[in-house]
């Protein structure tokens, strides 16, 4: 069952208020609602049904990412981001591409921000149940034609290389692209329904106001002007990386909230062959892990509006290709960037200030990605590479990708990321954390983040999973702690 | 500037942008393709908004210089530092919406032979 969806209304009380329903948003409230408390989701965007709206495409940027996809963290370059704006945030709209949490990477959070309680056997024990909730398989059958470039090339070159399992259901006989995603509006959030969980959705929390050691007083705004307050005992703000440390800062709480934004930046080409490979409404599965955890590439979606948008940084040049574009898809080199970016949330202003600065190792790192990545694909059978960046050259030979070398330069390309993480880290290092081992944002009784916000550094692999897992454990310690009657 | 509506300050270069890169593009087509562009301009971040719109101005203005064809094109081919990321953000949403409304569309604009202008379906689909 989906979740009773309330009307705007201009007073609500409720035990626990849980801001966004994204992958810890809905996590949490579906926890919450399951152990017995009275839980209230408020959600900014829509309710948009999964069959209603063309994967990756344009419609779908309209209604379901905020600002129609058009966000950019300001820099020398700056990084066009996309975040989800819609029930189940950014589940709806990602690739849903798994990776379970990176063992590793955790272990190395636990020592460095010093975060208590973290047991890397329970994170699995957890991974498991949600891997089993969101049904995380391969595809049945081939991959597609755009997947299979990543896997040959691979092959071809002597790259590790493997196909990441997805959260999808197919049917009896299904392909890989008859899948349907399980994202949080088929899964979490009808649990946090049937437990009896209500929702709100166009509802924007502008501020949270602390009365007393008990009290919050949320201060809402719909999307039709409506103004008004929802009363709580606890809020878990799970808006995401941007807007969890902008609501934060709203309400005074700014101490190492908002400073440390991680992601992992992408630079994108086009690659033409000789056979049809583009699907538009799919993206590709496989994924090429040779230089993990620095660097990885992948397949983006390719609408063909989206492959003239990776055409366009050298237009005059790379025009042609587009009458192809059904032979052509798009691909991506991403790394793990050790730049730190900021989110300012400015009196008078509704949207924060986003900003990143990669530093000379990234940028060198993105530069062997672009070559390294047109590399792949020439050797899975590319007759044409088009990087994306002013003036790049057309590859078309193993011998043209010292020029593409020479000629790229991060500041002419497009950089773009869609893995926003650290705006809050957690640990009892209070130098840097926003927020202790649990995601209590210190010193602000009841307010709890439970987000990517919470991660310490982009972990290098698509982080919903780690956000998912962090976010069921963060809660169940809460219901410990707290007991479903607010303890 | 959230009151200024962006089709009165980015529809002009918008228009003229389009036009030059994309010579055989129908009007109606291209119209549609700035309205689209100048949705997506309103929607933007408040900070992010207040910027295109200021550089916005400084192009709205100079199109009525004389020969500003020559200025656009300049404007157009030239990858100036900030000004170049305005004409990049136009061209980006335009070219976004042109090829997934109208997949076929030529590289000059131009549509298929046997293929109408205009008439979208609902949801943005080739008609």
């Amino acid at each position: 069952m989906n979740p009773q969806l309330l009307a705007p209304a201009v007073s609500y009380s409720t035990q626990v208020l849980v801001i966004g329903s994204g992958a810890g948003g809905a996590t949490t409230a579906c926890l919450l609602a399951e152990a017995g408390f009275d839980v209230l989701i408020a959600e900014e965007g829509p309710w948009v049904e999964q069959d209603t709206v063309v994967p990756f495409s344009l419609e779908q940027m309209d209604r379901q990412y905020r600002a129609g996809g058009v966000t950019v963290a300001l820099g020398l370059p700056s990084i066009a981001y996309t975040e989800g704006r819609c029930a189940g945030g950014g589940t709806e709209v990602n690739s849903g591409l798994y990776f379970r949490p990176p063992i590793d990477v955790i272990e190395r959070w636990r020592r460095d921000y010093r975060i208590d309680g973290l047991d890397l056997d329970e994170l699995a024990l957890i991974a498991d149940q949600v891997e089993a909730a969101i049904n995380v398989t391969t595809v049945p059958g081939s991959p597609t034609p755009a997947s299979e470039v990543l896997r040959r090339g691979a092959a071809a070159l002597g790259w590790k290389h493997s196909e990441i399992p997805r959260w999808m259901t197919y049917p009896p006989g299904g392909d890989a692209v008859t899948g349907r995603r399980q994202s949080m509006t088929r899964t979490y959030l009808p649990r946090a329904a049937a437990a009896g969980a209500r929702m709100v959705t166009d509802c924007r929390v502008d501020r949270l106001v602390r009365e007393g050691t008990a009290s919050i007083r949320a201060q809402v705004s719909y999307a039709s002007g409506l103004r008004g307050e929802i009363r709580c005992q606890f809020a878990f703000v799970c808006g995401g990386a941007i807007q969890t440390p902008a609501l934060l800062q709203r309400s005074g709480l700014r101490r190492h909230i908002g400073r440390s934004l991680a992601v992992h930046p992408t630079v994108k080409l086009a690659a033409r062959f000789r056979d049809e490979v583009n699907i538009p409404d799919d993206v590709p599965v496989h994924q090429v892990k040779e230089f993990a955890p620095n660097l990885s590439f992948g397949g983006s979606a390719s609408h063909p509006g989206l492959v003239a948008l990776a055409l366009s940084d050298h237009w005059s040049e790379f025009a042609s290709a587009i009458e192809d574009w059904r032979k052509i898809s798009v691909y991506y080199a991403a790394i793990t960037s050790e730049g730190r970016g900021n989110v300012i949330a400015v009196p008078g202003l509704r949207d924060p200030i986003v900003t990143y600065r990669l530093t000379p190792r990234d940028r060198a790192l993105l530069r062997s990605g672009m070559a390294r990545l047109a590399l792949l694909l020439l050797e899975a059978g590319a007759t044409d590479v088009y990087p994306s960046f002013r003036g790049a050259p057309l590859i078309r030979h193993r011998d043209q990708l010292s020029t593409l070398n020479q000629q790229f330069a991060v500041s002419k390309a497009s950089l773009m990321t869609v893995h926003l993480c650290s705006t809050v880290p957690l640990g009892e290092d209070r130098s840097r954390c926003g927020a202790d081992s649990f995601g209590r944002v210190h010193d602000a009784g009841g307010i709890i983040v439970n987000d990517a916000s919470l991660l310490p550094d982009a972990p290098g692999v698509n982080p919903q999973a780690t956000v998912m897992a962090f976010a069921i454990r963060n809660v169940r310690h809460f219901i410990d702690t707290n007991g479903p009657s607010g303890g | 500037m959230r009151s200024v509506p962006s089709s009165s300050l980015v529809g002009p270069f918008a228009d003229r942008l389009l036009a030059l890169d994309l010579p055989g593009l129908h009007p109606a087509r291209r119209r549609e393709a700035i309205d689209f562009t100048t949705r997506r301009v309103d929607s933007l971040p408040s900070l992010m908004r207040f910027g295109v719109m200021s550089i916005a101005a400084i192009f709205r203005a100079l199109l009525v210089l004389p020969r500003s064809d020559t200025l656009v094109k300049f404007l157009a081919r030239t990858a100036l530092p900030l000004l170049g990321e305005y004409v990049r953000l136009l061209r980006s949403l335009g070219y976004a919406y042109i090829w997934e409304t109208w997949p076929d569309t030529r590289p000059d604009g131009s549509q298929p032979d046997d293929a109408e202008p205009g008439g979208t379906q609902p949801g943005g689909r080739a008609a």
